[in-house]
């Protein structure tokens, strides 16, 4: 779909904005925009939470069925994709109690000394090929649900630390150091691919 | 910096830093080696993000037409919503507030049944509530009054007849 907006040419933004009033207004071509913009994300966010492509592809349209549903309860127009993946992430969990799933908040990671000994990653590391591709998906896998949510809440999505915080419902703080825990963990099961290249 | 923070590091990356903390911040991560060695691993992260982010697969999720059967009801629009159930609340509300100063009145002024004994309070409220006051119940009144209506008129048993 091809949206054409008078006047001068709206960034990406203020265009988003613009759609998103319309769209609380039930136009349905405004939804249809902020969908195509958002929902690769949404669907990516919810893959690696739920580590299951169909059951994202589920979570995906319930997420944008009651977004669709509470558009006006959105307060900050410049907030629509933290927005998003905060219900993406309410789906998630609702979905793992349905399944009876128990998520573990109580694992630790072994500190951070780890980071003396990490290797540095070379230029060359940082090609994703297929391997790292999959390593990366492992080790994302080996984090703690709540940790590896705002990890990929930063490092994916590039959400700023105060909308992480709205999102996962913990202080600033918590979140700068469950992030850099998650970091520390990450780094720790890819150290063997990026070291071995060098 | 007075000491390396990896979220300054993440930030500058992201270019979140104002101008002044850009330039505080990388110029103590050109000379700091536990920066460097910290920055090389955010960039390898946020790179990786980026090329996995544009290996997405082709998902039906991603369909618009298969979201659009499920959007059954179209958006509310944000005006401030007035529940029908706010006004039958206020509306419930008043019905009891009347019904409770109506109940009261008549329990304060209420009649004795035929079987209920009298009190002289429930004789006077009575007269006066529903019938004009008799100043002369005199036995010859009663009697006269008995006979143009033709009925056996008893008067209060506390009230003594003259």
């Amino acid at each position: 779909m091809k949206m054409v907006l008078a006047g001068a040419p709206p960034s990406d933004t203020d265009r988003e904005r613009t759609l998103l009033r319309r769209a609380r207004t039930g136009d349905p071509a405004a939804f249809r925009w902020l969908f195509e913009r958002h929902a690769a994300g949404v669907w990516r966010f919810l893959k690696d939470l739920l580590r299951d492509e169909a059951a994202a592809d589920e979570a995906t349209q319930e997420t944008f069925v009651r977004a669709h549903a509470r558009l006006g309860a959105l307060r900050d127009e410049d907030r629509l994709g933290a927005w998003l993946l905060g219900i993406a992430r309410h789906v998630y969990l609702e979905s793992l109690r349905h399944r009876g799933t128990h998520v573990d908040m109580d694992d630790e990671v072994h500190g951070s000394q780890v980071e003396a000994v990490l290797p540095t990653p070379t230029p060359e590391d940082l090609l994703l090929d297929r391997e790292l591709e999959g390593l990366l998906a492992g080790a994302l896998g080996t984090l703690r649900e709540d940790r590896r949510a705002a990890l990929l809440l930063r490092i994916d999505h590039g959400l700023p630390y105060e909308e992480i915080s709205a999102v996962m419902g913990w202080s600033l703080q918590k979140v700068k150091n469950e992030i850099h825990r998650a970091r520390l963990q990450l780094r720790e099961h890819l150290a063997a691919h990026v070291g071995g290249h060098s | 910096m007075s000491a390396c923070r990896e979220t300054e590091l993440d930030a500058l990356l992201a270019d979140e830093l104002s101008p002044e903390d850009t330039a505080r911040v990388r110029a103590h991560a050109q000379a700091c080696p536990a920066c460097q060695h910290a920055l090389s691993w955010l960039r390898a992260e946020r790179g990786w993000m980026a090329q996995r982010a544009r290996r997405m697969p082709a998902r039906p999720a991603l369909d618009f037409a298969a979201l659009e059967s499920r959007l059954r009801k179209p958006v509310v629009p944000t005006a401030p919503k007035v529940s029908w159930m706010h006004w039958g609340k206020m509306l419930t509300a008043a019905l009891a507030s009347v019904a409770f100063v109506g109940i009261t009145t008549l329990q304060v002024t209420r009649l004795p049944s035929a079987d209920e004994p009298w009190t002289r309070n429930d004789a006077l409220t009575t007269a006066t509530w529903a019938v004009d006051w008799c100043d002369d119940p005199s036995r010859e009144a009663v009697a006269a009054l008995e006979a143009r209506v033709g009925a056996c008129l008893v008067a209060s048993p506390l009230i003594t007849l003259r």
